[in-house]
């Protein structure tokens, strides 16, 4: 029973080496080909996602820096409107100004253009008066009394129409 | 037949099935060794039906079990040899099937092979052989050498002991498991050829489930998880 026999111990061994081929051929090798392929597809995946996510973000961050710059843009182009408003504002202003003193100036030569043509106006009344009183007198030969209360009306009734 | 006589006829029987002329003499092939042949086969066969049209999509429900069930093995072998020793995993695997095959070929009519010294001793001597290469290949041939004297140099004889003393554990204790149980089963069925009126001919299943079945498989597998912590602590 407990006989050892070396040849039969090296058919032994020899068969668990030639199961092993059979179990690594038929069995091992193939479930691990597969298994690989589809580990390849599954790396090849993961990393065409990885890449996708990684311009995804390249591009977000482009996105974002573009929208950076058009705030600024916004920005510069609103102080810019707000500048030229200010400026129009204070022109428009300015000449609104300069207007109204023209305006003011040009009223006051009027006024005194009008003013002058009033004292001729009365200056001619004065004239005419005198003329009539001086022929008045010439026509009717008065003493010195009557000439001294004609002038004397005569400047009392200039000076009422002064007033 | 009494049971002394069937017991010699089991224990002591002529183990030699095939004779070869070799030289003037001959030299005998066991039938645990054509059983072996005979384990050899169906495995050959069965894995090509199993490993037939392997796919990497679109796979076949026997596809996908035969993959499930290696990754299994291979997770359950691979746990008791850890990372460093993962690649004797298949070996190992390999080892494990064909146990469990020889352990319970008995319930077809066949000898178990495992009953037989020899082919323990050869699945014993291949371990020890994986476990001695496997720290000469981590270690190298003078750190291997060196760790005979670990933890203490006192203990160099007891580990080189250990050298012959882990396959003949792992030897008997396999081929003593197995003749056993076999033995046992051999009595129970001789009891109910004795007892046949008495006894219902299902009496002996109980039994069968556990000598050729369960401790053949719990065998395989006390076999191939001593082995691993073998490999494992000779790689650590």
């Amino acid at each position: 029973m407990l006989d050892f026999s070396i040849v039969n111990i090296v058919c032994i061994v020899i068969n668990l080496l030639v199961l092993y081929i059979i179990f690594k051929k038929f069995l091992f090798d193939r479930v691990d080909r597969v298994v690989m392929k589809r580990k390849e597809e599954v790396d090849e995946a993961t990393r065409a996602a990885d890449l996708a996510t990684q311009k995804a973000l390249d591009t977000k961050k482009e996105y974002e820096e573009k929208i950076a710059l058009a705030d600024e843009e916004k920005e510069q182009i609103l102080a810019d409107i707000k500048k030229q408003g200010y400026d129009e504002y204070e022109r428009i202003v300015s000449d609104a100004k300069k207007k109204g003193e023209q305006i003011i100036i040009e009223a006051k030569h009027n006024a005194e253009v009008e003013n002058e043509r009033a004292k001729e106006v009365y200056a001619a009344q004065i004239t005419d008066m005198v003329i009539d009183a001086a022929t008045k007198i010439a026509a009717t030969k008065h003493s010195a009394t009557d000439d001294r209360e004609l002038y004397d009306k005569f400047i009392i009734e200039a000076g009422a129409d002064n007033e | 037949m009494d049971i002394k006589e069937l017991l010699k006829e089991i224990l002591l029987k002529d183990k030699a099935l095939i004779h070869l002329p070799f030289g003037n003499g001959k030299f005998d092939i066991y039938e645990s060794v054509v059983v072996t042949w005979i384990i050899m086969a169906f495995i050959l066969v069965l894995l090509l039906i199993l490993t037939r049209d392997f796919k990497v999509h679109n796979i076949s429900k026997r596809q996908a079990a035969v993959e499930a069930f290696v990754s299994w093995l291979r997770g359950v072998v691979g746990k008791n040899l850890g990372e460093e020793a993962s690649r004797y995993t298949d070996w190992i695997v390999t080892v494990l099937c064909y146990l469990a095959c020889a352990n319970t070929i008995g319930l077809f009519g066949f000898i178990p092979p495992t009953m037989d010294i020899n082919v323990t001793a050869g699945l014993s001597f291949m371990s020890i052989i994986l476990v001695e290469a496997a720290a000469i290949r981590k270690k190298g041939a003078a750190g291997w050498l060196k760790s005979f004297a670990k933890p203490m140099a006192i203990v160099t004889p007891m580990n080189v002991m250990e050298l012959a003393i882990r396959p003949l554990s792992l030897c008997m204790r396999l081929f003593g498991n197995i003749i056993g149980a076999t033995v046992i089963m051999e009595l129970i069925k001789h009891l109910i050829h004795i007892h046949s009126v008495s006894v219902p001919a299902i009496y002996p299943v109980p039994f069968a489930f556990y000598f050729d079945i369960f401790d053949g498989l719990i065998q395989a597998y006390v076999f191939v998880f001593l082995t691993s912590l073998y490999i494992k602590e000779a790689v650590e």
